[in-house]
């Protein structure tokens, strides 16, 4: 329904929802809009990832280990790689030039490298030698790349379905208890009061460790702890608005506890959830990426950021494009997330802005 | 006051006994034990390992045992390294984690507050831009991420720090990488916290009537926005002592400090029941009594907070 609007003036006035207004105020805010722009092309990614031209996250060509990251083929890499290796024996003995047996090495090494290596890989052929490592090799043979986009997707995806369901549970939880109030207030209060005293992590960590390290765990892990923030900031809301106006008047027309709550009060918190929302996913990918580097996380052959950090980190001496590129992309990412939380409740809060 | 902390000492007790309970039947909920491995032990000398650690007694029977040892002082012993006692794996891992936590708090503390306030006199100067960017990235990049690049470049590339080690190996150099990165997100939280909280009191009357009076501003920042702006700061100190603890965890590991932290981990993987109850109730008893310690410098900065 249009309703037109006219001032005192009998001008014509355009009303702005709330969600325009906050739109508004989002767009003008340059670091919150790069943000969103890098978490959209981080999504377009890896929802394209296969169809995408990147090779297998876990196919191993062990003779491609620990390749440098280059825009050269993998044959050309085990080429120089060789003829480096003979150049600096020959120098070591005092010679410039290589001797006929070491000449004879590289060209046999030129040959066998033409002569492509094929590779049976999921009923694919694959030449391999003539792959390009654009962000180098693992200790196994694996494209860094494939490793990352792939492990990007596993990170994202416990990130998001984490910061769903523990949003789901907290924004339930805590508008039916901020609502209905009384014993069944205070006793799940009490409950969220206990769970906040103990040392979670360490139970999530003992967990891990005891029940076996797989994907279902960790997030059932995880998400029996992460929503009781929500709920204790659902709660806060729904006691202010409790009491308001068009609360009142639902419940004078006969609204039950749960329309009240699900259509009217729950509705009314959204801008809260969702920026809490966007906060929750940065801080699930960071979770799950620490268990992971404690070798509690997600199991070969799939990867996520924490494997591959782990995994860098252990190799950073000699090979650091192993921690570097993992590190990048996933700090990119939490960047992001977390200027687009800052942004969104700057926006939907103007109120809030100079506050934590 | 002295009513407020009796009570709220006694008031710890629960909770210290609510943590053991779930950790307890926790632990034990999962299918295998300490003795089970790779090489299965003979059913005769599996019975006897079982029974000097009483382990075949009924679970509720083996928890009341546990209780009035853990009441004694007496962790028990570890089931996985014969011949000690988690209270000797605590005493000697302890002091290092401590040490390590403890500085690198006072670290982020001393330099958070610092930067906060530099900020916030220097409002939208490079130096407010150039240190809230540097804390955006403190908080959004991980530890273990912050660590061992950290690490990278001033051990490796640059030689200037041990890459590993503690005290008694190396001096008092090992700890400065350690002890920086792990204070890297709680110096960037506090310092945005410190920064916007300054900006408030900054604003407020009783500093225009401090400034009206012709106090010099380092008189006027420590005498007067301090304490009142050190509010949101000290609240956020709960907080930062599980995520120091949880964080130290990664950092024992990354630079190899033989701390609890490492013990812990391994002790969840070797199913050492005993070792990891114990680490959780010196982790528990510490957090809980930080609280507890911050709660009662909350209510000595803020006199409208009453005790009763």
């Amino acid at each position: 329904m249009e309703m037109e609007h006219y001032n005192e003036l009998n001008q014509h006035v355009k009303g702005v929802s709330l969600w325009q207004d906050a739109l508004k105020r989002l767009k003008k805010n340059r670091m919150a809009m790069f943000g969103l722009y890098i978490i959209i092309f981080y999504a377009l990614i890896s929802l394209m990832a296969p169809i995408l031209p990147i090779y297998s996250y876990k196919q191993q060509v062990l003779n491609h280990q620990y390749l440098p990251p280059s825009f050269k083929t993998a044959g050309q890499l085990l080429y120089e790689k060789k003829s480096y290796f003979l150049h600096a024996m020959a120098a070591k003995e005092g010679r410039t030039v290589l001797n006929s047996k070491e000449k004879k090495q590289l060209s046999d090494l030129k040959q066998s490298l033409a002569v492509e290596k094929k590779k049976l890989f999921n009923g694919k052929t694959v030449l391999v030698n003539q792959r390009h490592y654009l962000l180098g090799t693992d200790s196994l043979g694996r494209d860094l790349l494939a490793r990352i986009i792939y492990g990007g997707q596993v990170s994202m995806m416990i990130g998001l379905i984490g910061a769903l369901t523990s949003m789901f549970i907290g924004v339930v939880l805590g508008a039916l208890s901020g609502y209905i109030g009384g014993r069944f207030d205070t006793l799940l209060m009490r409950f969220v009061d206990i769970m906040y005293s103990l040392p979670y992590l360490l139970l999530v960590i003992i967990f891990m460790a005891i029940f076996g390290r797989n994907i279902a765990n960790l997030f059932f892990a995880l998400a029996i702890v992460s929503w009781l923030t929500v709920a204790r900031v659902v709660r806060g809301q729904v006691l202010s608005l409790k009491n308001s106006e068009f609360i009142e008047a639902a419940r004078a027309s006969g609204a039950g506890t749960g329309r009240i709550v699900f259509r009217h009060l729950i509705p009314n918190t959204s801008g809260v959830i969702i920026v809490y929302t966007t906060l929750t996913v940065p801080s699930f990918i960071m979770l799950e990426a620490f268990l992971s580097f404690l070798g509690l996380g997600v199991q070969a052959p799939f990867a996520s950021w924490g494997v591959l950090i782990q995994n860098g980190v252990y190799a950073m001496t000699t090979y650091p494009w192993l921690l570097w590129f993992p590190a990048i992309a996933m700090t990119l990412f939490l960047f992001s997330m977390n200027f687009l939380g800052d942004g969104l409740r700057d926006a939907l809060d103007p109120q809030s802005k100079n506050k934590l | 006051m002295t009513k407020y902390i009796i009570r709220r000492v006694l008031g710890l007790i629960p909770t210290i006994f609510i943590i053991i309970t779930i950790c307890f039947f926790f632990i034990r909920l999962a299918p295998g034990g300490p003795f089970s491995s790779e090489k299965k032990l003979p059913p005769q000398i599996l019975k006897n390992m079982q029974k000097k650690y009483h382990m075949d007694q009924p679970l509720i029977v083996q928890y009341g045992q546990y209780l009035v040892d853990v009441l004694r002082g007496d962790l028990g012993p570890s089931y996985k390294y014969k011949d000690y006692d988690v209270n000797y794996f605590i005493k000697q891992t302890l002091p290092k984690s401590m040490l390590l936590g403890g500085l690198a708090l006072l670290v982020a503390l001393i330099l958070g507050i610092g930067t906060g306030m530099i900020s916030s006199l220097k409002r939208n100067s490079w130096i407010d831009y150039s240190s809230m960017s540097v804390a955006v990235i403190g908080i959004s990049v991980p530890l273990f991420v912050i660590a061992p690049i950290l690490m990278y470049i001033f051990a490796m590339k640059l030689n200037w720090l041990p890459v590993a080690g503690w005290l008694d190996d190396g001096g008092a150099k090992t700890l400065v990488l350690p002890v920086l990165s792990l204070s890297a997100p709680y110096f960037a939280m506090i310092a945005r916290l410190s920064r916007a909280s300054f900006l408030d009191s900054l604003r407020s009357d009783y500093i225009r009537t401090a400034r009206a009076k012709g106090l010099k501003t380092s008189v006027i920042m420590f005498k007067h926005v301090l304490k009142g702006a050190s509010l949101p700061v000290v609240s956020y100190l709960g907080p930062a002592f599980s995520g120091i603890i949880t964080g130290s965890i990664v950092i024992e590991q990354i630079f190899r400090i033989p701390g609890l932290g490492r013990h812990f981990v391994q002790s969840a993987f070797n199913r050492d029941y005993t070792m990891i109850m114990g680490t959780v109730i010196v982790y528990s008893l510490i957090l809980v009594f930080m609280n507890f310690l911050v709660d009662i410098i909350y209510g000595y900065l803020d006199p409208r907070i009453s005790y009763s």
